[in-house]
Order: structure tokens, then C-alpha cells, then sequence
């Protein structure tokens, strides 16, 4: 589903690459933890996988498509089948718990039909049943993930992509953010979830790799977070 | 596709920066009202050059009696074979398209007919003989007014021959000027408008940036993300447009109707023309924010 070939990053203000050879295959269906401290590259993953930077050497191959072929108009198209999620939820606050799911699918043309069948759904999913006409400013950090996350996986996405989805969130109302992702892993999607919540990561004993300054120093199934950190 | 959602996103962001559309649509209404303008006066001058190209006709006024030039003084009035002669040169003419003589008698009738009406007084001080016989001399091509006057001026006989080509070119250049002008300042407000509507859609897209930021994300394509900042530019040009149009008639109905009233003219640029003059300011308008708004989009909204 997500595959690195050799995949070298370097920022044009950095002389440290932030991704040094990398390569790394996560197969469909899959949950991988990202860990390693700030700077090791896991946003740079990230953010390869979308196409919004390009890797000065080596390949990536996401959902069978070779991003270097992939021309920029066709990157919504690939969009389309990532969901994300960020530490920072990015909602907008005027528009409610439905609109702001209904956004991600407005935007891509899909008729008002579709709409009102399968935000509901996804509300639904997420555990936010009742609460659909809230707005996020009403809501606990622990809900507007999750309203970010039924926005990530609305468009039934292959790949859900979570950049440390449970920063801001206290540890108790992280479990119940894990426990959504893991619902929707379960229905065939790939997380790739960025993380600096040992907790977390060592109770979910899923895949984990780890990266250090841009090389990947550990990559176990089923693993912890790690010792040193 | 959904207008409905690409509407409303083009009307917040008007709204929002009620203040700099405001600015965008006045520049580019004076701009654009300056502009057609400058068209209309160009429509105007061509319009009266092919009205006067077809009339106009030069004059050869014969030394008669009291004629004051010093030419007429020393040899005494226009005789018989001078006149045959100068008809004879004049016909000879390539440039020439036809030669008509008009007797003291039948100017001085002319005159009548012509000025009588509109001014009494001088037609009566007038008196037959005042006015010495003349040719009158149509052209083949107007453009050749100095060659035949050149011929003509200065031979045995000949007072003097009329210039009103020069009285029409200098109305002509003022009118070109005034055009040019017009034009000219247009261009420096089109290139204000522009930078206005830069600056107005950066801002739009800088106050949207959460909206599109996602958008992006999750795989709107670039010309759905674009197309409310365009119709946003596009909204501005077109009112500013129709402002301008408004300018553009009024100018045709108060200038230059008073300058035909003024030279009695009997030519009006007529509707048709008009209508393509307010045509081309609008689409102009319209592009020109378009494209604007499009090239700051390129350079802000990171696709």
C-alpha cells in the first residue's frame, strides 16, 4: 500500500537530510506506529505519502501509483484515497460536526444525497451519535478528533494517515481516540499513525518503526515504543 | 460540481473584504470607463475624417477689384485666359477629381443661401463682388491637398487658396490627443487595478487559507479550490464594468453629442458601436481581474 525505495529527503535550508535512504513497505490493512523524537523525519513520511514534498532521491509507490509519475493534477485523485489527521484537529470552527464532515465531500463534488447518508454514518463510527449539530467549539478535544477523524474517513479512504493524533488529548480520552482508529483499521484501512505516546504505542502492540535522524533504526511487529526515550 | 457551495464561498470572500472590493470594482470602473473612453473619441474621429475625406475641397479664389493680396494688386483682376488657363491646369491634374466654377454672382448667392439664415446681419453687409469667382476643387484622395494648392497658389490670377484641411487637422489633433490621453491614463489605472486585485485576493486566500488547507487535504481538485477566488476577481471586474459602461454612455450622450452640436456634424457614432466599445470594456474587465487573480492564486495558494 505505502512503499519507500531507497527514499532520500533533503530541505534546501537543511544540510542533514531529514530522510536519509529510506525504505520502508506497509501492506494494505496494516497499523504502523511512527515513533522517534521530534525532527527524525516522521512528518516528512508523512508528507511524502501526499505528495506535498518530493524526495530528491529513491521512490514512493502509494496505493500501487509511483508518485514521481503522478502528475499534479492528478494529486487530488490520489488525495482522495488518504484521510488525515493532525495533533491540531484543523476544523472550521463556524460550520458544525455535520459540516464539517460534509465539507470533505462537498469539496469533491459528491451529490447532497451521498451526503446525508453517509455523514450520519460516519458520526455514527467516530461515537459522536447525538452530537452532530454541535458546534467544535462546544466540544472536548478528545470530540473534535474525533470529528477530524470522521471528516479523515468519510470518502472511505485506503489509507488513513494520523500525525500525532493524540497530542493534545488527555491519556484517558486518547484510549478512546485509539479505539476509533483501531474500528476503522478493522475495516481494511492502513493507519500510519506518527507518535510520541509510549502508552499508547505499547499497549496497542502493533507494528512500530522507528526513525533517528532520518534513518530507520528499528522496525518490529508488534512492538513497544522503546527504552530510550 | 456544486454551484451552490462555490457561490457561497465566492460570496463570503466579497464580503469579508467589503472594503478592497469596493477599491478593486472603483479602479477598475474609472479605468475602464477612461478606456472606452478613449475608443469612443477614436470611433468619433474616424467616423468625421471619412465625413470630411469625401468633402473636402480646396478653394481657388481669383484676384478680383479690391482683392488685398499684393499679387492681385500689381496686375489688377483675374482676366479671361488666366481662368481658362488655371481650369485647364486643374483638370490636367491626376490628383484632381472634378473643377467647378462659381462666379462673383453665384458666391455671392451662395453665401446668401448658407449664412442668411443663421446670420442676418452679415449677409446683408455682404455685396455681390465681395466675394471673387472661385473653383471649387474636389480630390481625388484628400492626402493630396498640398500638391494641388502648391500648383496653384501663386499663379497669374490667384488670390488665394482656402486652407481648411489645417483648420480640420489641428481639430483632428486635439481629439487624437485627447484620445491618447485617455488611453494612456486607462493603462496606468488598469495596471493600479491589477495590483489592487492581487493584493484583494491574497488577502482572500490568506483569510480562507483553514478552508483550502483542507480542501487540499482531502483531494479537492485545484480548480474547485481556485474557482471561488477567480469568480471573487471576476464578480469585482464585471461590476466595475458596468459602472463603467454607465461612464462610457454618459460620455456619448453629453461629450461628444455637444461636439457634433458644436461643428453641426452630422455624424454620431451610432448604437452599434457603442455597444461594442461597452463590450469590450466589460469583457476587458472581466479578463483582466480573471487573469490576475489567477496568477496571485499561483503564487499564495499552494496546490
Amino acid at each position: 500500500m505505502i512503499h519507500f525505495d531507497n527514499v532520500t529527503k533533503v530541505y534546501p535550508t537543511q544540510k542533514r537530510p531529514a530522510l536519509d535512504g529510506v525504505s520502508i513497505d506497509v501492506d494494505k490493512g496494516e497499523f504502523v506506529f511512527l515513533v522517534g523524537p521530534s525532527g527524525s523525519g516522521k512528518s516528512t513520511f508523512l508528507r511524502l505519502v501526499l505528495k506535498e514534498e518530493k524526495p530528491d532521491k529513491g521512490r514512493v509507490h502509494v496505493a500501487g501509483k509511483d508518485l514521481a509519475r503522478l502528475s499534479n493534477w492528478k494529486v487530488p485523485h490520489l488525495r482522495r484515497r488518504i484521510g488525515c489527521v493532525f495533533q491540531d484537529f484543523r476544523l472550521l470552527p463556524n460550520k458544525n460536526v455535520f459540516e464539517n464532515v460534509a465539507f470533505a465531500l462537498e469539496v469533491i463534488g459528491k451529490p447532497r444525497r451521498f451526503i446525508r447518508k453517509v455523514v450520519p454514518e460516519v458520526v455514527e463510527l467516530v461515537g459522536l451519535e447525538g452530537k452532530a449539530g454541535r458546534m467544535p467549539g462546544e466540544l472536548s478535544g478528545g470530540e473534535q478528533q474525533r470529528v477530524a477523524i470522521a471528516r479523515a474517513f468519510v470518502n472511505r479512504p485506503q489509507i488513513l494517515l494520523a500525525d500525532e493524533p493524540t497530542g493534545n488529548i488527555d491519556p484517558a480520552t486518547s484510549i478512546g481516540i485509539m479505539k476509533v482508529l483501531d474500528r476503522i483499521n478493522r475495516t481494511g484501512t492502513t493507519v500510519v499513525m506518527a507518535t510520541h505516546d509510549a502508552a499508547i504505542v505499547d499497549s496497542m502492540r502493533k507494528r512500530v518503526i522507528e526513525l533517528e535522524e532520518g534513518l530507520v533504526v528499528r522496525d518490529q511487529t508488534r512492538g513497544v515504543y522503546g527504552q530510550a526515550y | 460540481m456544486r454551484a451552490q457551495f462555490v457561490l457561497s464561498e465566492t460570496w463570503i470572500g466579497l464580503r469579508r473584504n467589503l472594503t478592497m472590493t469596493v477599491a478593486v470594482i472603483t479602479t477598475v470602473a474609472i479605468s475602464l470607463a477612461l478606456f472606452g473612453g478613449g475608443l469612443l473619441v477614436n470611433q468619433q474621429v474616424s467616423e468625421m475624417r471619412n465625413f470630411w475625406d469625401s468633402r473636402i475641397t480646396l478653394t481657388v479664389y481669383m484676384c478680383n477689384d479690391i482683392s488685398p493680396a499684393e499679387a492681385c494688386q500689381e496686375n489688377g483682376a483675374a482676366t479671361e485666359e488666366q481662368r481658362t488657363e488655371l481650369q485647364g491646369k486643374l483638370e490636367g491634374m491626376s490628383q484632381v477629381d472634378n473643377v467647378e466654377y462659381m462666379s462673383a454672382a453665384e458666391a455671392w448667392e451662395d453665401f446668401q443661401k448658407r449664412i442668411g439664415s443663421t446670420n442676418e446681419a452679415l449677409a446683408n453687409a455682404a455685396q455681390e463682388g465681395d466675394i471673387p469667382d472661385n473653383f471649387r476643387v474636389q480630390l481625388t484622395d484628400p492626402s493630396h491637398y498640398n500638391t494641388v494648392r502648391d500648383a496653384v497658389s501663386g499663379a497669374p490670377g490667384v488670390d488665394s487658396v482656402s486652407n481648411d484641411q489645417s483648420v480640420l487637422e489641428d481639430f483632428f489633433g486635439l481629439l487624437d490627443g485627447l484620445k491618447w490621453a485617455a488611453l494612456v491614463v486607462a493603462g496606468v489605472q488598469l495596471a493600479a487595478a491589477a495590483l489592487l486585485i492581487g493584493n484583494t485576493i491574497r488577502l482572500s486566500a490568506y483569510s480562507r487559507r483553514r478552508e483550502t488547507g483542507i480542501m487540499r487535504l482531502v483531494g479537492a481538485s485545484n480548480f474547485y479550490i481556485q474557482l471561488p477566488f477567480l469568480l471573487e476577481g471576476a464578480i469585482a471586474g464585471f461590476i466595475g464594468g458596468l459602472i463603467a459602461s454607465g461612464f462610457i454612455v454618459a460620455t456619448r450622450f453629453t461629450l461628444l453629442s455637444r461636439i457634433e452640436e458644436w461643428f453641426q456634424f452630422d455624424v454620431a457614432v451610432d448604437t452599434s458601436a457603442l455597444l461594442a466599445v461597452i463590450g469590450v470594456s466589460i469583457i476587458l474587465g472581466v479578463l483582466l481581474c480573471t487573469i490576475t487573480s489567477f496568477l496571485t492564486l499561483r503564487r499564495y495558494l499552494k496546490i
